[in-house]
């Protein structure tokens, strides 16, 4: 009986290799003609204005930070999801269930809270809701 | 309950592997290795599996990626799309290979190097490194975990990382908000995915896939003499769709293809890879849609379960379905603001998929 891990260790070299062959291949195949401009960033056409590493929204950072908590949860999850069956025949329902029902009610409230708190509404630029108040004028 | 445990401890050890690689063994069988490998010929065997495995996954992507695709697009929008290459334009799959990997590779200024080299890499290799575990019918199945299910989950938000990477190292402003876009949706949809999941294993009481696959073999109900099966879309149809719809937002399809949304960011963050690399964060993309096609159907369609044909006839059909739904609704449904899709993720699914889990438990609580 083989491990399985062996044969998934394998695919992950599989999965590796292959994309790396086929890089091979192409780099064999295609032309290289150095020309001035080419290699110019894509900007609708333009010549390409200031750095890319820009201010972003905080959004972005607000829904990660929250989906590490609740990426937790689901890994404490798994493991009640596994043995429920055979808890609440041996325990019985309140037993298997409330605690499992505590813990995912803390997290709600957790929710609940981010969500009055605005973390998971998508907070508009001062200027894209100003151009938004004069097109509603117009 | 206890009726049926015993179907699914029977059908557990009736395969005759509770632990290992089915495939494995089959061809360390086939090459008469006898049935204990020492580690030199287990991994040989492995390999060859491996191999059958990401070759067979490579063949159907290339099937759809430059063909299926545009033949599937064309008839929802009334037109003929390819057909002067081979039978049913079918050779324009060979013509567009030979084409994409012939192409010039254009460095952009700036790029961060090593990065923007592995991010291809990424992409494709995580999304066929996810089925190792799938059990597609016929004993194919390259390795079979305890912990399957959650392996599938963890290898395929690898392709996140590859989205960020390539979305930062191209040192170009429509890649970075491409990049910031895929993370913001995939980590919003990632947990409504996963907590439905967890719904399905309620039922089925444990993680390995092979078991997850026996569980819905028992008929649910006989309707004139034809017997449905209780795959899990039929006994939790709830779960069935929200997974759907969070499968769609993983996969990046309409309505949820903010981060590639040509008419606005040119094409996220792919926006700089051209030539080879391009063909890999392709081939990764449509590699996804088909892992989320299989785990949809192992988990939700009984696996390789059918009737007269074979297993793997039957999982191909079942992944192809999945992968028709995408393109159905890439031709039908406009797209979603990124506002309004943080606020179905979080507001919406979020919610709804804890709902379905406590309400899967305590209704499987009552009855069991």
């Amino acid at each position: 009986m083989a491990s399985p891990w062996i044969a998934i260790g394998a695919l992950a070299l599989v999965a590796i290799a292959i994309p790396l062959g086929m890089m091979v291949v192409s780099s064999l195949l295609r032309p290289t003609v150095e020309e001035q401009g080419k290699s110019a960033t894509y900007e609708s056409g333009e010549i390409p204005t200031g750095s890319t590493r820009i201010r972003f929204n905080i959004q972005y950072y607000m829904v990660a930070l929250l989906f590490v908590i609740f990426d937790i949860e689901t890994v404490l999850i798994f493991p009640w999801t596994v043995i429920y069956r055979s808890a609440v025949g041996s325990a019985g329902l309140v037993a298997a269930l409330v605690p499992m029902l505590v813990f995912i009610g803390v997290l709600v409230i957790g929710l609940a809270w981010a969500w009055r708190n605005g973390a998971v509404r998508w907070v508009k630029s001062p200027r894209a809701e100003q151009r938004r108040q004069e097109r509603q004028r117009q | 309950m206890g009726a049926f445990e015993t179907v699914v401890l029977q059908s557990g050890s009736g395969s005759g592997s509770a632990e290992g690689a089915p495939l494995t063994d089959t061809i360390g069988g086939l090459l008469g290795f006898g049935s204990n490998m020492g580690p030199g010929e287990t991994l040989v065997a492995a390999f060859i599996g491996a191999f059958f495995i990401g070759n067979l996954m490579l063949a159907m992507t290339g099937v759809a990626g430059p063909w299926a695709k545009r033949k599937i697009t064309a008839a929802f929008t009334d037109r003929i799309a390819v057909n002067r290459v081979g039978p049913f334009g079918l050779l324009i799959i060979v013509a567009d290979a030979v084409r994409l990997l012939s192409k010039e590779l254009v460095v952009p200024d700036g790029v961060d190097r090593p990065a923007w080299d592995i991010a291809p890499i990424l992409m494709a290799g995580s999304a066929m490194l996810g089925f190792a575990v799938i059990p597609m019918g016929n004993g194919i199945q390259l390795a079979d975990p305890e912990t399957g299910l959650v392996y599938v989950f963890a290898v395929s938000s690898l392709a996140s990382l590859g989205l960020v990477t390539a979305g930062y190292a191209s040192n170009n402003k429509y890649s970075l908000l491409g990049g910031l876009r895929s993370i913001a949706q995939n980590i919003a949809y990632e947990i409504p995915l996963v907590v439905t999941a967890a719904s399905v294993v309620i039922f089925a009481g444990t993680l390995r896939l092979s078991e997850i696959v026996a569980a819905q073999t028992e008929p649910l109900i006989t309707i004139v003499g034809v017997s449905i099966p209780s795959w899990y879309a039929f006994v939790n149809p709830f779960a069935f769709v929200l997974f759907m719809a969070a499968n769609l937002a993983e996969v990046g399809r309409n309505p949820f293809d903010i981060p590639e949304a040509p008419t606005e960011i040119v094409a996220g963050y792919q926006t700089e890879y051209s030539s080879v690399y391009f063909v890999l964060m392709y081939l990764g993309e449509f590699l996804h849609i088909f892992l989320g096609g299989a785990i949809i159907a192992t988990i939700f369609l009984g696996g390789p379960a059918g009737p007269v044909l074979p297993g793997i006839i039957w999982f191909i059909i079942k992944i192809w379905a999945v992968f028709l739904f995408t393109q159905w609704m890439r031709s039908a449904i406009p797209r979603v603001r990124i506002d309004q899709l943080i606020e179905i993720g979080w507001k919406g699914m979020l919610v709804l998929s804890f709902a379905n889990l406590v309400l899967t438990a305590v209704i499987v609580g009552l009855i069991a």
